[in-house]
């Protein structure tokens, strides 16, 4: 039995001559919390739903749970449950109406889904208000319905479009932790805009512009692929900033300089580079040398030449 | 294969049972301010019309306006909001129902819609107007009042789901819809019309509904043409509805 739950094979979609997903492989680990990221237009959208089965690709394959996407639609459907990133959530039915729909659209019976759903309110902290409409709650309250509606079924894969997009904070982090206690137990897809997001849920990342998967790996795999420059912040305790910026500035070494007053921001070949640096530094009042990490974002920023909302 | 169509269905019908006084207040209000404006107001200067009082002839028409309305707005309107603003129907679509059981959903609802205001209506002239019919009427009645409303609510699912904005709706309700209806007998006899138009106007379904309807309910009459051209619109109009959405959705 493969470990994939998720697998995709050339994938394509083109509307007229627009290619929004080209020729797309694809494969997430069964039980992983995947990232997918792009910037907007890059086909993130279009890959979701065509996964959802809610949009048939011009050619290639798609496979959830084993399940071809062109013919096995209604199984995909149901082992899968999905966030979309609009709130699609019934304004005219109380939280717990919402869930039971849900549940009767995916054949429950009554015993179960009552049950079901009793857990799903008291893990999402809505036991208190599910006899209320979902008018009346807070961004973050709507997105842990919306999460719990596409558990009700218990299903094997969970895809999340955008879930914290718009929340503050707080409510963003609790989601997070709902999404984390769901690891391991489903395959879990999610897209997102905030970077940090995928780093702090996903066990794996895609990078995809243009339609294209341009990078995959952990977050440190992605971040190993940046090339091996570096860059250090030296802080000045008094005066000497501009001359040694200017010394710094003309040595072979260094790649980019940024002045901002007594800080000097250096991007070096590679780390051995270093040893350079500190002779030439040789007498100047510095106060600290400290090795700015790469992020997420730097990765992003190389592979695609934009940021991410862009 | 309906279970879905069922569910949400009966969603619907929870949504209405919750609102169903301010709806029938709603609906009520416009068939019947109409019927005191002209069936009583103006009855006394329009006289008698094909042999019956004014007020007599219009009834049956504004009973069987309303519930076609009624289907025709629930169904357009449903579909527009749960599609363009609540996305309900793509929370639909991903679960394990069929795009047809949702579209089948919504045609039932809002022929539902239809019916029961249209018999609240109905109940209303009846209560406070003196106008009567025999109620073994009421079942030739039907034969109309059934498969215009499912008629009026598949031409609604078809607006609401080729139409993506609002106005647009408006436009169509205002320029096609509402004339078909007024244009078909409702206020008028059709032999106002000139010679020459007479057999484009009773070749559309609406005017063999309205005239159809008012002489089974007035007369008792079963015109069996009309009622079978009704059926068949409606049967036309539901695969085109079933089709049109399942294509829309497949874009």
């Amino acid at each position: 039995m493969t470990t994939a739950s998720i697998v995709t094979r050339s994938l394509t979609k083109s509307y007229g001559g627009l290619t929004a997903l080209d020729s797309f492989d694809l494969e997430v680990d069964r039980g992983s919390i995947f990232g997918l990221l792009g910037p907007n237009g890059a086909g993130k959208t279009t890959l979701i739903r065509i996964l959802t089965t809610l949009m048939r690709p011009s050619s290639g394959e798609a496979f959830i749970e084993g399940l071809d996407s062109r013919s096995e639609g209604r199984d995909i459907r149901c082992a899968i449950g999905v966030v979309s990133q609009e709130n699609s959530l019934d304004r005219y039915l109380t939280a717990r109406e919402n869930l039971e729909l849900h549940a009767r659209l995916h054949n429950m019976e009554k015993r179960l889904y009552k049950r079901r759903i009793d857990e799903l309110l008291e893990l999402m902290g809505l036991a208190g208000r599910q006899k209320d409409f979902p008018d009346t709650f807070s961004g973050g309250m709507q997105r842990r319905l919306v999460i719990a509606r596409a558990l009700v079924h218990q299903p094997r894969v969970l895809f999340l479009d955008e879930p914290t997009t718009g929340l503050d904070p707080q409510s963003r982090r609790a989601v997070w932790e709902y999404v984390r206690s769901l690891a391991g137990s489903m395959t879990i897809f999610l897209t997102t805009h905030y970077l940090e997001e995928a780093e702090q849920l996903c066990d794996r990342i895609a990078i995809m512009d243009h339609g294209r998967l341009i990078a995959i790996g952990s977050t440190q795999e992605l971040k190993d692929r940046l090339s091996g420059a570096t860059v250090y912040e030296i802080e000045f305790a008094g005066q000497g900033a501009d001359h040694y910026a200017a010394l710094l500035g003309s040595m072979p070494c260094v790649m980019d300089i940024k002045q901002v007053e007594n800080k000097i921001a250096i991007t070096l070949e590679c780390w051995e580079c270093l040893s350079e640096i500190v002779t030439a530094l040789n007498g100047a009042s510095v106060r600290r040398i400290s090795l700015q990490e790469r992020t997420l974002e730097d990765v992003f920023i190389s592979l695609t030449g934009q940021k991410v909302r862009e | 294969m309906l279970r879905g169509s069922l569910a949400i269905w009966q969603r619907d019908m929870l949504i209405l049972r919750r609102s169903i006084i301010s709806e029938l207040v709603a609906v009520v209000a416009y068939p019947l301010t109409i019927y005191l404006a002209f069936g009583v107001g103006m009855q006394s200067y329009i006289g008698l019309v094909d042999g019956a009082p004014y007020s007599l002839f219009i009834a049956p028409g504004l009973i069987t306006m309303t519930a076609v309305s009624a289907a025709y707005n629930e169904s357009v309107w449903s579909l527009w909001f749960h599609r363009r603003v609540q996305f309900t129907i793509e929370s639909y679509r991903v679960t394990p129902i069929s795009v047809s059981e949702i579209v089948i959903a919504k045609i039932f609802t809002g022929f539902t819609h239809g019916i029961i205001k249209g018999c609240a209506v109905g109940l209303v002239i009846y209560a406070i107007t003196p106008f009567r019919f025999p109620l073994e009427h009421l079942l030739h009645y039907l034969l109309f009042l059934i498969p215009g409303s499912a008629l009026f609510s598949c031409a609604g699912i078809i607006s609401g789901t080729v139409m993506d904005k609002p106005e647009t709706i408006g436009k169509v309700e205002a320029v096609l819809v509402m004339p078909l209806i007024f244009m078909s007998g409702l206020f008028f006899p059709l032999s106002s019309y000139p010679p020459s138009l007479i057999s484009w106007v009773r070749a559309l379904p609406t005017t063999a509904l309205f005239e159809g309807a008012r002489l089974a309910l007035v007369a008792g009459d079963m015109l069996l043409p009309a009622v079978l051209q009704v059926a068949l619109s409606a049967m036309g109009a539901f695969v085109a509805a079933v089709f049109i959405f399942r294509y829309k959705m497949s874009e």
